[in-house]
């Protein structure tokens, strides 16, 4: 029996000589709790045993989560520090690593000043890693440029959701009420492949008579087994929603009580989606009249019900609008804050919730602070240390850090836990970037596609080989256990922060020994803000199976259901979206006349660093495809298996057709998990939602030739 | 063992979760036993988990000629022993459904076992355990019975015929079995 979390009833497998020790999945936001099997004898890590007391997922895992636990000793670790000398890397000690980079760093600071370094950040780390990012750049660097990957991945939703609600919390209900629902409505969600314990939930509920809506121009195993698919052209879900909101309205499923107490604007949403009648909709969005108002059925008399999207409707120049309008859904139905109902949002990132809140993005301090408030601004610098103006201003999104290397802005770059080089759109822009880069410092666990663009590698330790808390895409904070020490020489993220600050003289910052010390400064700098973990313990995590921010005390129970009496806008009422359809970025013409859309399948995660480095995932999907209908096919003489080359207006690249009748016929699906000659975002159009500055991963025109 | 599989082939995702997770049984050798099909790729992205499907009179023993695959008390078909096995082959030959397998290099047969050293236990199979959708589930025979029954009611309601025919005659009792 596990030694932590034992509950009576709970049986696992125990093999002789080997010790479980209870932690959760390092890829996706569901978090999938597991056992991981170490050799007492070798200290090696040798497999998994399901968890069958985690209350949201009861020991379910999917084939990466299966066999994640093999990345922790993978033969292709980086063990040592890397230089490069004349374009090959070198190993190298720590000492003389720490010496170039504060060579380098100083260097370019007193000749450009302190701006000329940047930071970027990711998700998949522990909140303490993800909030020291932040801390990192702006008190051990000094400089306002610190982004993370979460902007190509969540902030389309955090946008949506601080707009109406008032606070963006991922999911506005515990999941393990989702098997009490009676209607889903997913837009844009493969859940099936993306979040795979997630359809555990979905089933139950069906199986007590639920129905489900899936919006998405594939008709996906998630789509496959809905009520109604709604298979609208990819970048057109804000009129979808503004249709689906006009029938609500039209047939009367408006709960008028919530809507009158609880919601601003509803005259104003009532007049723009005047003009959203089925036939419009219809016309704009490809999604017959029928489909369209037999999901405004089945969703409008729904007793409880939710609205759960993904980064289909995110990834998109106008994703913000896209949520927005998606959660107006629930509010004119009236389920934000009640039993089983409420709007959700799958996080991609294992820590997509936490790493969000807690200042690594360019405008944001912990706890959802925000930047530019001189309030926000002192409080942080008294808990950090510093003087309210030694803290930079805001700096720039993501991508837009890429705009300022090529104007000469940045000219440094440490990029932590994150592979631009294949998950950023328009990559050629990027690889460019990181060429101009003077000097570029990676922390990875193994030589990602970036890190080969580097100068100095830094071995970092594995989600295995380090403690702290995540939070999971309900917004439950959990555990993460260190399983083993770092392999080699290779040091956790914190400590190599600290290490680099120590050599910027701002070592004083950083006095951490160990993760709880850390955890403690974190849960103060959260004190206050909207994401409150103060009163989150890592006892009482261990004992509740997780805690719900906010919880601003240690004898406030956590908050599972968000917005119960009131909404976190000045008023206290939600904000109904009243916003005008737009087209995406790019639409077809004559010279690129099909869309092209990108997406996960199961066997991957992100930029794929991790997944393809694993036989198994490997054998089950080595490479990126192009699938397209037959119909499609046929009118290019394409037969399944041929290749084809694809071109957008940035580039081009050659892939293998898939033909199946499980998409549109104008449409191509490409994955992106794979680098180089193989990334799909050498195709895809970095034009930014102008709140979120995400990019429109999920849309773009594209011509096809056969190669 | 008190519980048996059930198989929902229209849950099935495709992820191939129970092919990852056979692998890491013990004693499996990091080969599955378990395989996850398309039904018609062109057509859908229908899968279908195919397991050993334990069958009372195993076709795949019933051809050994050296009687190297055993079955235990509780009806599990193992894989065939190996001091027993001479290689020949006539088990992957034998079973309808394509189960047993045979290693060339290490010169043996093998095949699901459902995870015998778990299930005696009455510890769920890895397969099983982790399969995101419960397209696979090992469960008490009284929830098989409910979950069939309820399938057939919800079939009715659905306008769909139950189509039952017989294949109840070659799957034994602890093997619940549904498909549309």
């Amino acid at each position: 029996m596990n030694q932590f979390f034992a509950k009576e009833g709970v049986k696992n497998l125990h093999h002789e000589g080997e010790k479980l020790i209870t932690t959760h999945c390092c890829y996706c936001g569901m978090q999938c709790g597991m056992h991981i099997r170490l050799n007492e004898k070798t200290g090696k890590v040798v497999g998994v045993e399901p968890r069958y007391d985690w209350p949201v997922t009861l020991g379910k895992m999917c084939p990466k989560g299966v066999t994640a636990y093999q990345t922790v000793d993978h033969e292709e670790r980086i063990t040592t520090p890397l230089i490069k000398k004349n374009g090959k890397f070198v190993a190298a000690t720590w000492e003389e690593a720490l010496d170039l980079i504060e060579k380098n760093y100083k260097q370019l600071q007193s000749k450009y000043g302190k701006d000329t370094l940047s930071v970027f950040g990711g998700v998949s780390m522990t909140n303490e890693k993800c909030y020291l990012v932040g801390k990192y750049a702006r008190v051990a660097l000094g400089t306002r440029y610190v982004d993370y990957n979460g902007r190509f991945c969540m902030s389309s939703a955090a946008g949506g959701f601080m707009k109406t609600l008032g606070t963006d919390r991922g999911s506005t209900f515990p999941w393990t009420e989702l098997e009490h629902t009676d209607c889903f409505f997913l837009a844009g969600s493969n859940t099936a492949e993306c979040h795979p314990t997630a359809i555990q939930w979905i089933w139950r509920a069906k199986d007590k008579g639920a129905k489900m809506i899936v919006v998405d121009p594939r008709e996906t195993p998630t789509a496959r087994i809905a009520d109604v698919h709604l298979d609208l052209k990819s970048g057109t879900d804000s009129a979808l929603a503004n249709g689906m909101l006009h029938l609500l309205i039209r047939e009367g499923y408006v709960d008028e009580e919530y809507v009158n107490e609880r919601c601003n604007n509803f005259e104003d949403l009532k007049e723009k989606v005047t003009l959203f009648t089925p036939e419009y909709t219809s016309k704009l969005t490809g999604v017959s009249i029928e489909k369209l108002e037999k999901a405004a059925h089945i969703f409008g008399q729904a007793k409880k019900s939710v609205v759960m999207f993904a980064r289909g409707v995110e990834q998109q120049s106008k994703g913000v609008d896209n949520v927005s309008l998606y959660t107006s859904m629930a509010l004119l139905r009236g389920q934000i804050g009640k039993f089983a109902s409420g709007v959700a949002t799958f996080t991609g990132q294992g820590n997509g919730q936490g790493g969000r809140e807690h200042g690594q993005k360019a405008d944001a301090l912990p706890g959802y602070r925000k930047i530019d408030n001189p309030e926000h601004v002192k409080y942080i610098s008294s808990v950090w240390g510093i003087e309210p103006e030694e803290m930079p201003k805001a700096g720039v999104s993501a991508y837009e850090m890429f705009d300022e290397i090529e104007n000469g802005n940045i000219r440094g770059m440490h990029v932590i836990c994150s592979n631009p080089a294949v998950s950023a759109p328009n990559t050629e822009h990027i690889w460019a970037g990181f060429k101009k880069l003077d000097f570029m410092v990676v922390s990875d666990f193994f030589l990602s596609e970036t890190a080969e663009f580097a100068d100095v590698v830094l071995p970092a330790a594995s989600w295995a080989e380090d403690e702290g808390t995540t939070t999971n895409t309900e917004g439950r904070v959990i555990r993460i256990r260190k399983v083993k020490d770092p392999v080699g020489e290779s040091k956790t993220d914190w400590e190599i922060m600290k290490l680099i600050a120590e050599r910027m003289g701002k070592g004083k910052y950083f006095p951490y020994e160990n993760v709880p010390q850390i955890y403690e400064e974190f849960r103060l700098a959260s004190k206050g803000g909207k994401a409150d973990y103060y009163g989150i313990t890592w006892d009482r995590i261990e004992k509740e199976d997780g805690v719900f921010w906010p919880c601003p005390s240690e004898d406030h129970p956590g908050t599972p259901t968000m917005f119960k009496e009131k909404f976190d806008t000045p008023n206290g009422k939600a904000n109904l979206a009243v916003i005008d359809w737009r087209q995406p970025g790019e639409i077809p013409t004559v010279d690129y006349p099909l869309t092209l859309t990108t997406g996960r399948v199961v066997f991957h995660y992100l930029s794929g660093t991790q997944t393809r480095r694993i036989k198994f995932l490997m054998e089950q999907c080595p490479l990126p495809y192009a699938e397209m209908h037959p119909e499609l096919a046929s009118q290019y003489n394409l037969a399944n298996g041929e290749n084809i080359k694809l071109t957008t207006r940035r580039s081009s690249m050659e892939l293998e057709v898939r033909l199946t009748k499980a998409i549109r016929n104008d449409h191509i699906f490409v994955p992106y998990h794979w680098g180089k000659e193989l990334s799909v975002n050498q195709l895809t159009n970095p034009c930014l939602d102008p709140i979120s500055r995400m990019p429109e991963y999920k849309v773009c025109a594209v011509k096809l030739q056969k190669a | 063992m008190n519980k048996i599989m059930y198989l929902e082939f229209e849950r099935c995702i495709g992820c191939k979760a129970c092919q990852a997770a056979c692998r890491e049984c013990g004693g499996h050798d990091a080969k599955e036993r378990n395989y996850v099909e398309y039904v018609d790729f062109m057509e859908s992205r229908q899968t279908f988990p195919m397991l050993c499907m334990q069958c009372k009179d195993p076709a795949c023993a019933r051809v050994c000629p050296s009687n190297a695959i055993q079955i235990t008390a509780e009806g599990v078909v193992l894989s065939a022993m190996e001091d027993k096995c001479i290689g020949c082959r006539n088990c992957t030959f034998g079973c309808p459904f394509g189960i047993p397998k045979f290693d060339f290099e290490e010169n043996k047969m093998y095949k699901c076992d459902m995870c015998y050293d778990r299930t005696k236990h009455d510890i769920s199979p890895m397969c099983a355990s982790v399969c995101p959708s419960d397209a696979i589930r090992f469960i008490d025979f009284d929830e098989m019975q409910a979950l069939r029954r309820r399938r057939t009611q919800m079939n009715l309601i659905e306008g769909k015929k139950p189509t039952e025919q017989d294949k109840w005659q070659y799957v034994p009792e602890f093997f619940g079995v549904y498909s549309d």
